[in-house]
């Protein structure tokens, strides 16, 4: 019998990192406050918001917080600060008379009191409005706001301007083949809810060991792997600051074997990314740092195994691709409401700012001279990993912009991978069971 | 422990003499130790104010012309807090910012002997 010799070959695609801008090898601590990052976003953002705010209201004058004046109508750019009666203050654990605070924190921190203050660096004002709501608003964005000032001292808003979408970089979408990009995130080694059967099945699949030819054809138009946080969960009880035995100790590292088991047979055929996530061994503040090679013996060898920074953001065949492994989102669930998580991600491209919860209650690196979550390109793809359920959405911009907004849920607990087709910006969801009903 | 009247003279601004002007020695500063304070002398407690400059007091201890340019740039508040930054690094941002930090700022920085930490540093 004539054995079929043809093979298959993995489609190719070009990769740019722009991950430097989120990395913290060069960074210096001297002391320095928050107040830094807080001046270089309100500065950069402020500037641009000048640029546009003639197009939106022209003939207005513009004016700082201590420049306003009872009853003129006026301009004013600085950065929003939300007043939450229920959120966690450090002090409520020193005050003398202990009120009904619960124990179990709200997963919500809002509440129908919580108001809007408009600060710059000559003062802040408390703002009164009713198109201004504080369901929508976090502390940190920065934003444009007409209207005037009232007798009690508040600013009252007539009207709201925000960045906006950035400009996008136009690419042409026609003339390309179908190249697809994986997405999952949530894999949970060493949980209990993790079934290593499910990411094998995966591996599998993307390596072209499952199914029959046209199976495999399809496998090989996927050109990129993109695994958006918490790989590894590691039992909160071993990390109780005692000494481990052999048996913990292998307990401890165990998920991170396997994990690297699994990630050598991706690595071996074709590019992948890992980003660290919440519940991975890298630094707890965003910019979270690359996981260390050392953790990945085997996969490491290959080039074409890369460790990036969460955020991440990244260029394949010129096509931008931005995302987190889902913290600046969390954050904003539990400071804010919104419809869905895809309406979360829509107000971060809005406001050009990937995490404006950082640093206020998100950790975040105290930067003296940038802010590195500021968004200057639009992406094309825009990506969360590790929320509850898959979702996704097109986004059209004002100025043309096509952003296609993803969330990735969490592996371990749905099964579900995500798979962008480049040519046209389509989405759909792979899902592995391992059950049999 | 106070001083007498006798001493005073040395410690308070006097009132320039000759009508001409220009700058007269300062008076003599030696304070003759009374028999009456408990100090005996000593100068511990209750050290010498520096007199110079015409009987004026010098509160300036190691702070000139330059470090008060400088200390100017750390306290407007267009650059940004100046807690936690070397004053190089504060006047770099500023320029690559946009906002134009006066030049004089950058050679007094680059040349002379000036405190490259700002005014607050090491004290909050």
């Amino acid at each position: 019998m004539e054995v079929d010799s043809q093979k298959l070959q993995r489609k190719q695609s070009t990769y740019l990192s722009f991950d430097e801008n989120f990395e913290i090898q060069k960074e210096v601590y001297r002391g320095q406050q928050y107040s830094q990052i807080y001046f270089a976003r309100l500065h950069m953002m402020r500037t641009l918001l000048y640029s546009l705010v003639p197009n939106w209201k022209p003939h207005v004058p513009v004016c700082k917080v201590l420049g306003l004046e009872l009853g003129k109508v006026c301009i004013v750019v600085g950065t929003l600060y939300k007043h939450m009666k229920l959120k966690p203050c450090i002090l409520d654990e020193y005050s003398k008379e202990r009120s009904a605070t619960p124990l179990v924190k709200p997963h919500n921190f809002m509440h129908q009191d919580d108001y809007l203050v408009l600060e710059d660096e000559s003062g802040r004002v408390k703002l009164s409005s009713a198109i201004l709501s504080p369901s929508v608003y976090v502390t940190g964005v920065v934003v444009a706001l007409l209207g005037k000032e009232t007798s009690a001292g508040d600013f009252f808003v007539e009207d709201v301007l925000e960045a906006g979408l950035p400009p996008q970089i136009e690419q042409p979408l026609k003339s390309r083949e179908d190249k697809y990009v994986v997405f999952v995130s949530g894999l949970g080694f060493g949980s209990s809810s993790a079934n290593p059967l499910q990411f094998q099945l995966l591996v599998d699949h993307i390596t072209g060991h499952l199914g029959d030819e046209e199976e495999q054809g399809l496998a090989a138009e996927i050109v990129h792997l993109v695994i958006a946080g918490n790989s590894i969960e590691i039992s909160r009880g071993l990390l109780n600051g005692q000494n481990l035995d052999s048996k913990d100790q292998s307990r401890l590292s165990d998920p991170i074997k396997g994990l690297d088991i699994l990630l050598t047979q991706v690595a071996a055929s074709l590019p992948l990314d890992i980003m660290p996530g919440s519940n991975d061994p890298a630094n707890f503040s965003l910019p979270q740092q690359p996981l260390n090679r050392c953790l990945f013996p085997g996969s490491a060898i290959y080039n074409t195994f890369r460790s990036c920074t969460n955020p991440h953001c990244f260029e394949i065949d010129n096509i931008r691709f931005l995302g987190t492994s889902g913290q600046n989102i969390d954050d904003l669930t539990k400071y804010s409401e919104a419809k869905d998580k895809l309406e979360f991600l829509e107000r971060t491209l809005r406001w050009r700012h990937l995490a404006p919860t950082a640093p206020n209650t998100l950790g975040c690196y105290p930067f003296t001279d940038r802010d590195p979550f500021l968004i200057d390109s639009c992406p094309h793809v825009y990506f969360v990993g590790n929320q509850e359920k898959y979702e996704t959405r097109l986004l059209k911009g004002s100025e043309g912009q096509l952003v296609r907004l993803i969330c990735i849920p969490r592996f371990s607990e749905t099964g579900v991978a995500v798979v962008l087709n480049m040519r046209n910006l389509e989405c759909h969801a792979l899902t592995f069971g391992t059950q049999f009903s | 422990m106070a001083t007498t009247s006798k001493n005073l003279k040395g410690i308070y601004r006097q009132k320039k003499n000759n009508a001409t002007g220009g700058i007269t020695k300062s008076k003599s500063t030696k304070k003759a130790s009374p028999k009456e304070a408990a100090t005996f002398g000593s100068d511990i407690t209750q050290p010498p104010a520096l007199v110079s400059h015409g009987g004026a007091l010098d509160l300036k201890d190691d702070f000139d012309e330059e470090e008060q340019v400088l200390r100017q740039f750390d306290m407007s508040m267009e650059y940004g807090p100046c807690l936690g930054m070397t004053r190089m690094a504060r006047w770099e941002r500023a320029q690559r910012l946009g906002l134009n930090p006066p030049k004089q700022i950058e050679h007094l920085l680059k040349g002379g002997k000036v405190k490259l930490d700002s005014l607050f540093d090491g004290r909050i």
